[in-house]
């Protein structure tokens, strides 16, 4: 799963810190979604995309990874 | 409330719960823990709710629950291993202490009984002997006699039964915990 939310916190001149306070979740998860490391839920990935203003579509993008679409890898 | 000060205020919390605990399990006063415990859980709990940033998240529980399930795999599997291996020390003969009795005839016609306990394992001699005693006559034991005899008797098996009821603490302990789990995983496999 990719995802945007650099940018769009770039395009907003929104911090981390900032960003994870208005969605309710730790600095470290933010890090972690931003660097592909972590899955969010779809209630997370919604709220972040509602802070955004954009569809959840404009912030992630589906890929299918190696071990297939069914992976849980996350 | 930050955070690390919630996270340090429990801390200080805990360790006072448990040493006041601990104190009053040595004295003998169990009053004490009844009425520490609850205060403790509401202490943290008070600061849990003056904590004005997230203290925990969807990826912080994901991460706890899976920690929590491979705690509970190794748990399992590392307990059944070391039950199975304490346990079976109660049945072990070759490490328990030999304990030899032999009968004899006293002069006056009376039985006598000189019992020898030897090192586990070793074979039955005067280098290996650990102590003995001898029951002058068998039929007119007294009850100092009777007491060495059945101590010996024991002591022959003491050290394995400790280990055996260690495996057996382990043992109990892990069925329990895994009732637990059942027990809370069929709650949650029905609420969501």
């Amino acid at each position: 799963m990719k995802n945007r939310i650099r940018v769009l916190r770039a395009e907003h001149e929104m911090t981390q810190e900032q960003l994870a306070e208005l969605v309710g979740v730790t600095r470290n998860t933010i890090i972690s979604i931003e660097k592909d490391k972590y899955c969010p839920s779809l209630k997370l990935g919604f709220r972040i995309a509602r802070i955004f203003n954009v569809d959840i579509n404009n912030v992630f993008t589906y890929e299918d990874d190696k071990d297939g679409p069914l992976s849980d890898n996350e | 409330m930050k955070r690390i000060t919630y996270l340090t205020c429990s801390l200080i919390v805990g360790c006072m719960v448990a040493a006041m605990v601990g104190w009053s399990m040595a004295a003998g006063n169990f009053l004490v823990p009844v009425i520490a415990i609850p205060l403790g859980i509401i202490v943290i709990l008070a600061c849990r709710a003056h904590v004005d940033t997230v203290i925990a998240d969807e990826r912080e529980n994901r991460i706890r629950s899976r920690a929590a399930l491979r705690t509970l795999e190794v748990v399992v599997i590392a307990g059944s291993i070391a039950a199975i291996i304490l346990y079976s020390y109660v049945v072990s003969i070759p490490l328990s202490p030999i304990i030899n009795g032999r009968l004899s005839v006293n002069d006056d016609g009376t039985q006598s009984m000189t019992i020898a306990e030897y090192k586990p394992g070793s074979a039955p001699g005067p280098d290996t002997l650990v102590r003995s005693t001898t029951i002058k006559d068998l039929n007119a034991m007294n009850e100092t006699e009777a007491m060495a005899y059945c101590t010996y008797v024991r002591e022959g098996f003491r050290e394995n039964e400790s280990r055996g009821l260690a495996g057996m603490i382990i043992g109990c302990s892990l069925v329990s915990m895994l009732a637990i789990f059942g027990a809370f995983y069929l709650y949650y496999d029905r609420k969501y």
